[in-house]
């Protein structure tokens, strides 16, 4: 799995951080920042959610 | 243009109102229980022909898939801002010149990009995850504050006049930066009753003072950033009209809920640590936003087979999405086990709550308070109960007094 993120268009609500904070966290600005883009088999789960959540469709999963 | 608008063609080819008025939909509804009409027209379509109660035509969102892509759709403008629903049909223009080029400028609840993504940018840093964070102490002495107070009043009290809004209100002025000497004078202008040119003068001069004395919040970041001096003002302005009326509405409406089902209080009394995501839950049971500001398509949009022609107003239910079936299961029973997340209790898309985080840390630390420190806390009654004027404009739900009583330790 291969994570990207679109910054331009987050819009700082912080549900990625909450569903996966292991994998994004916000910047000073409140900007998406991710820390890992290939996430092991345990936190696949959390990926998936972080970017059914996100409400700019920032995050992008390819599988 | 000139005349009267009740001109209505008398004959029979004039459609028998195929439309739904706000009076028919929304009549009867209260924060836990939701009218029966606004159910009957989720099962009907996603999205119903809707009457404005200024005459004219749109669409009512009612279930959650549409309203979710709806908005997050840049295709629907904010503005300009249609807010029929109101009581009065609008407000005199009671506010001077540069209030007035402020809000052009910077009403965030009004503008489309890319005005409003850089306005709200400006912000964001002071609402993320991690900022509230850092508020988490300040809220919970706050909170600690108010809970001594409230036993200090004695059983029976309001717990929303004496707990929930004073919460909201100091841990508002906390975080925007409005001086410790100025938060009566915030609660007087903007919880209890003010012009709105009283409030754009708050505003003023709340960011003079903060002028030669900047902090870590958010006014000081407004005076650094590139924004210009009527951008600050209306940005602050939003910011302070804003939020922290839901926040009481929450904590109020939070403890009704709770008062209402000792089952699902007990579960979180014997495990603390599922308020955490109970909060969802508390928020899509209980979500105060009837219907969010109305949105105009800007080109024929066709979502989920509901075609949207240019120029029409689409207004969103958060309250009807968050019902709905089709998005969680037994939408009528409040489950603190549930998963609530992607509910639209604070809207979705670019003009999603703001404040959101900070929201959900003030909510979950009053009631996890309320939990912890007053076990024998039972209702008297609730206002909520029956139906209350709109809170505001938009059908949004009055709090209301809260009456309860407890056992004095």
């Amino acid at each position: 799995m291969q994570i990207t993120v679109n910054t331009p268009a987050c819009v700082g609500a912080g549900q990625c951080v909450m569903a996966a904070g292991e994998l994004f966290d916000q910047d000073d600005d409140g900007i998406v920042m991710l820390l890992e883009d290939s996430p092991d088999a345990a936190q696949q789960a959390g990926a998936r959610r972080a970017a059914s959540l996100c409400p700019a469709r920032a995050i992008k999963i390819a599988e | 243009m000139t005349g009267s608008h009740s001109i209505v063609p008398d004959t029979d080819a004039a459609p028998k109102c195929p439309f739904h008025s706000p009076e028919s939909v929304f009549e009867g509804s209260t924060p836990l229980v939701p009218s029966e009409a606004l159910g009957a027209l989720r099962d009907e379509a996603a999205a119903v022909p809707f009457l404005y109660s200024d005459a004219h035509q749109g669409w009512l969102v009612t279930r959650h898939s549409l309203g979710r892509a709806v908005l997050e759709d840049p295709r629907f403008s904010m503005y300009p801002r249609r807010m029929p629903l109101g009581p009065s049909g609008g407000h005199p223009l009671d506010i001077d010149d540069r209030a007035i080029h402020s809000v052009h400028d910077a009403d965030l609840l009004s503008l489309d990009e890319p005005q409003h993504g850089k306005l709200r940018r400006t912000v964001l840093g002071r609402f993320s995850v991690r900022a509230v964070r850092g508020y988490q102490e300040a809220v919970q002495e706050i909170v600690r504050s108010q809970l001594v107070h409230l036993l200090e009043v004695g059983s029976p009290a309001d717990l929303a006049a004496e707990f929930a809004q004073p919460i909201s209100a100091r841990t508002h002025c906390f975080v925007l930066g409005v001086p410790d000497d100025q938060v009566q004078k915030f609660i007087s202008l903007f919880v209890d009753k003010s012009t709105s040119q009283q409030k754009w003068d708050f505003v003023r001069e709340v960011i003079e003072l903060r002028r030669d004395n900047l902090g870590d919040d958010v006014i000081s970041d407004l005076l650094g950033s590139e924004l210009t001096p009527t951008e600050i003002e209306g940005v602050l302005f939003v910011l302070m009209v804003s939020g922290r009326d839901s926040v009481a509405y929450m904590i109020t409406t939070g403890t009704h809920i709770l008062l209402s089902h000792p089952d699902q209080a007990a579960l979180l009394r014997d495990d603390p640590a599922l308020i955490q995501a109970a909060i969802e839950e508390f928020m899509r049971y209980g979500t105060m936003f009837v219907t969010l500001f109305p949105r105009t398509a800007l080109e024929d949009v066709e979502l989920e087979n509901v075609l949207i022609r240019k120029g029409e107003t689409v207004s969103v239910s958060p309250v009807a999405a968050n019902r709905d079936e089709r998005r969680f299961e037994d939408p009528d029973v409040f489950d603190v086990t549930r998963d609530s997340f992607g509910h639209l209790a604070f809207g979705h898309g670019q003009h999603g709550c703001v404040g959101q985080q900070l929201a959900r840390l003030e909510i979950r630390t009053a009631l996890g308070a309320i939990l912890a420190e007053i076990p024998s806390l039972s209702l008297i009654e609730a206002e909520q109960s029956r139906p209350l004027p709109w809170a505001s404009d938009l059908p949004t739900y009055e709090a209301g007094s809260l009456v309860v009583e407890w056992n004095a330790a």
